[in-house]
């Protein structure tokens, strides 16, 4: 991959007899929106809080723009960590200022472009009140502006939709959109895949402390997806999968899915259809991240 | 690293300083600590301590005399005091002096009744037994006919607990008994009155620089009083610093701070925010005592003038010295404490071992009080944790070594260094941990892993 931002090479992290991250390494390159994915208790957020130095990796290298992270570097990154915590009785904008300054702006400057913020997500009129009197929705927001006020080229969010409803969830997706649009490259961890099916150009998924599937989100859906079509006909199963070159049949909802040998031409099995008078739709199966990851565990078992 | 250390420093101090409790134990504290010092001497002033005593004299001799002596030892104080009160006859420039004696030592007023003797003694003694009874007189002063050469003069009263007058009281009986047994061996009488002249005892506290200042003990109250402001500030400002450190976890904030932070700046910056919110506490309560001291202030509250005891300069210098290091020691432990637990309820039992420490020093004060300068006291004032409150309170008893102070605090940074250092460790882990409470070996893992 040409150009990386952030790059985790050969990271582990072992609590008592846990071991959290085994020998982790993966690349984000710049201008991607990565989702760093796996079930809970994967390693994704140990992962994160090592990027942050908030906790020490026990081996391994972590760069940021080919130099090692530290303590001033980290700064260069917006970090949403999965708890989100505010300080309640602080004003809404003194505590955006406050997020600002630690983070090396000067007061005037943050104080600016919080105002802007918030004039954005139609919160001016909150600036002048406490944290504690805001809805759980506003004050995610507020921590969302205290994460990006210092224009970081790198965010990094653990579990960003969690919490939100779906009109906030879908607002945040569309800032994340027009954020990457700007060139910031995003890492999202996440272990709801549906919510960021549509994000992602690259993925890494993280199972039992490990990597077992990293790279551009494309190829990983061409090569999961391999010869398999989605197909809404009136003969079943057992019909179809009689069909010359068909290896397996599954239901998906109303349609089926059926694979083909991987040489086979997809042609022959729309004409095979179409002599038995039966197709309604045909058209190629993109898998989802939620099918992919499930694929991939399967997998990772038999190997281990 | 110091921009962040003095942003972290400037919220801490800005949320503190901007509450209603803030300015409310500022103002408080003063206004308890005054009416501690102020009302007894004004209440004393205002005619409190004022007797009435009637006298059964079976003697028929000594009861004119005994008025005479009593007047002798209280007049000159409250005939003076009177004056003042009224503002006359006495010259300006005695005046503060006069009342800054009596806001530290009650006057007195007694009055003699001289009662009738006559017919049978147990009758005329159940008839004046009867008008102190009514609440004729405060008590009875009974003086068989023995007297002086055999018997007792008796005080008869519902209440024996007033005690600076039974004192005067009893030396004026005494004075005239002995006056009368020296007389009757002989003695010219006015040789007598000058043989049992009294001497004063005249208390003068020496000073650094050898000079001599009068003092009957209002010195010693005010530094008393200073060491318990150091004990409850020390405690108060180390609790906040707890508290503050247990809201951060329990928000979560923390960990959105401590990924642009170090979290040992965060401990540093918030430790010297609440400890400069301290300070400012004792600018705020010395500009207050300065304005209520101050002459026109003081006739507006009614009390003519009033003088303030006055602290040596250094005593003041190491009250705020004291004062800091004291809080920066327990402010670390009480932060290390907020890191290690969830909440105050799982925090109790350590949080209560340090504040042990803390008051284990007023449990001490009455030993030191007594042998300042016995080695066991030195030790215990050199004693990192007792050093804030019995360091303090020596000097203001007895003329501590220059050695000692310079020792107390140097032993004091070291132990702060060290505890930051240990504390730190703690901190470190602490703040991320959630859920089951630490034991003390938990702890001991974090300190020997982080």
């Amino acid at each position: 991959m040409t150009d990386p931002i952030l790059e985790i090479v050969n990271v582990s992290k072992r609590y008592g007899d846990v071991q959290a991250v085994d020998d982790l390494s993966f690349t984000v390159p710049r201008g991607s929106v990565f989702g760093l994915l796996g079930p809970n208790g994967a390693g994704k957020s140990t992962t994160i809080r090592m990027v942050m130095r908030i906790i020490m990796a026990d081996t391994g290298r972590i760069l940021l723009d080919g130099v090692p992270v530290d303590d001033d570097r980290r700064r260069l990154i917006g970090y949403l960590p999965e708890e989100r915590g505010l300080y309640k009785k602080m004003k809404v904008l003194e505590h955006l200022v406050y997020l600002g300054t630690i983070r090396g702006l000067n007061a005037a400057e943050a104080k600016r472009r919080a105002a802007a913020w918030l004039d954005r997500f139609e919160l001016s009129a909150w600036a002048t009140h406490k944290i504690e009197d805001l809805s759980k929705g506003m004050q995610q927001k507020v921590q969302f502006i205290g994460t990006i006020l210092h224009r970081p080229q790198l965010l990094i969010l653990d579990e960003p939709f969690s919490g939100l409803d779906p009109i906030n969830t879908r607002s945040l997706k569309d800032l994340l959109i027009a954020m990457s649009a700007e060139g910031v490259t995003i890492v999202l961890s996440t272990h709801v895949l549906p919510q960021v099916d549509e994000l992602c150009t690259h993925i890494c998924l993280i199972n039992r402390a490990r990597a077992i599937l990293y790279g551009d989100l494309e190829t990983i859906r061409s090569q999961y997806g391999g010869n398999v079509w989605r197909v809404a006909s009136e003969l079943d199963e057992t019909e179809l999968a009689a069909l010359e070159g068909v290896t397996g049949v599954r239901p998906l909802g109303a349609e089926k899915l059926v694979e083909l040998e991987p040489e086979a031409e997809p042609r022959r099995l729309v004409q095979a259809l179409a002599a038995h008078g039966g197709l309604e739709s045909f058209t190629r199966f993109v898998p989802g991240l939620e099918n992919i990851f499930i694929r991939a565990v399967e997998e990772d078992r038999t190997h281990a | 690293m110091l921009d962040r250390i003095l942003a972290i420093m400037r919220r801490e101090y800005l949320e503190r300083v901007k509450t209603k409790a803030f300015w409310i134990s500022t103002l408080l504290v003063p206004v308890f600590l005054g009416a501690v010092m102020i009302i007894p001497a004004w209440l004393a002033a205002r005619g409190g301590g004022a007797f009435t005593v009637g006298v059964l004299d079976f003697t028929g001799r000594f009861a004119e005399p005994i008025r005479l002596e009593l007047d002798d030892l209280i007049g000159r104080q409250s005939s003076i005091a009177a004056a003042a009160l009224e503002q006359s006859e006495v010259v300006p420039g005695e005046q503060a002096e006069t009342i800054g004696e009596i806001a530290n030592d009650p006057i007195l007023e007694l009055e003699l009744v001289e009662l009738a003797t006559d017919g049978d003694p147990e009758a005329a003694r159940e008839r004046a037994k009867q008008g102190v009874q009514d609440g004729a007189y405060d008590g009875l002063l009974v003086l068989p006919a023995t007297l002086p050469d055999e018997g007792q003069a008796e005080y008869v009263s519902p209440n024996v607990s007033t005690f600076q007058m039974l004192s005067v009281l009893e030396r004026s009986v005494n004075n005239v008994m002995v006056a009368d047994r020296l007389t009757t061996a002989g003695l010219d009488p006015e040789a007598v009155g000058e043989l049992t002249r009294r001497v004063d005892l005249k208390t003068l506290k020496l000073g650094a620089k050898g000079q001599e200042t009068h003092d009957q003990g209002q010195g010693f109250l005010v530094s008393y009083v200073f060491m318990m402001i150091i004990y409850m500030t020390v405690l108060m400002y180390g609790i906040y610093v707890m508290r503050g450190v247990l809201e951060e976890k329990a928000s979560h904030i923390v960990e959105v701070i401590i990924s642009t932070v170090k979290p040992f700046e965060l401990m540093l910056g918030k430790i010297l925010g609440i400890g400069a919110v301290g300070l400012t506490q004792f600018l705020l309560w010395s500009a207050l005592m300065v304005a209520i001291s101050a002459p026109g202030a003081a006739s507006a509250l009614g009390m003519g003038s009033l003088e303030l005891p006055a602290v040596p300069a250094v005593q003041i210098v190491f009250f705020v010295v004291y004062f800091v290091l004291g809080f920066l020691l327990y402010g670390t432990l009480y932060a290390g404490i907020g890191a290690a637990f969830d909440t105050e309820q799982e925090a109790q039992n350590f949080q209560g071992v340090i504040t042990m420490f803390l008051i284990v020093p007023l449990v001490l004060m009455m030993y030191i009080l007594n042998q300042p300068d016995a080695p066991l006291s030195v030790a215990l004032s050199l004693f990192p944790f007792f050093t804030p409150m019995l360091m303090f309170l020596r000097m203001t008893l007895t003329q501590v070594p220059a050695v000692q102070l310079l020792g107390s605090v140097v032993l004091m940074t070291a132990t702060i260094v060290a505890a930051a250092w240990v504390v730190g460790k703690v901190y470190r882990v602490g703040i991320l941990m959630h859920g089951s409470k630490p034991k003390l070996k938990d702890l001991w893992r974090w300190i020997r892993e982080a």
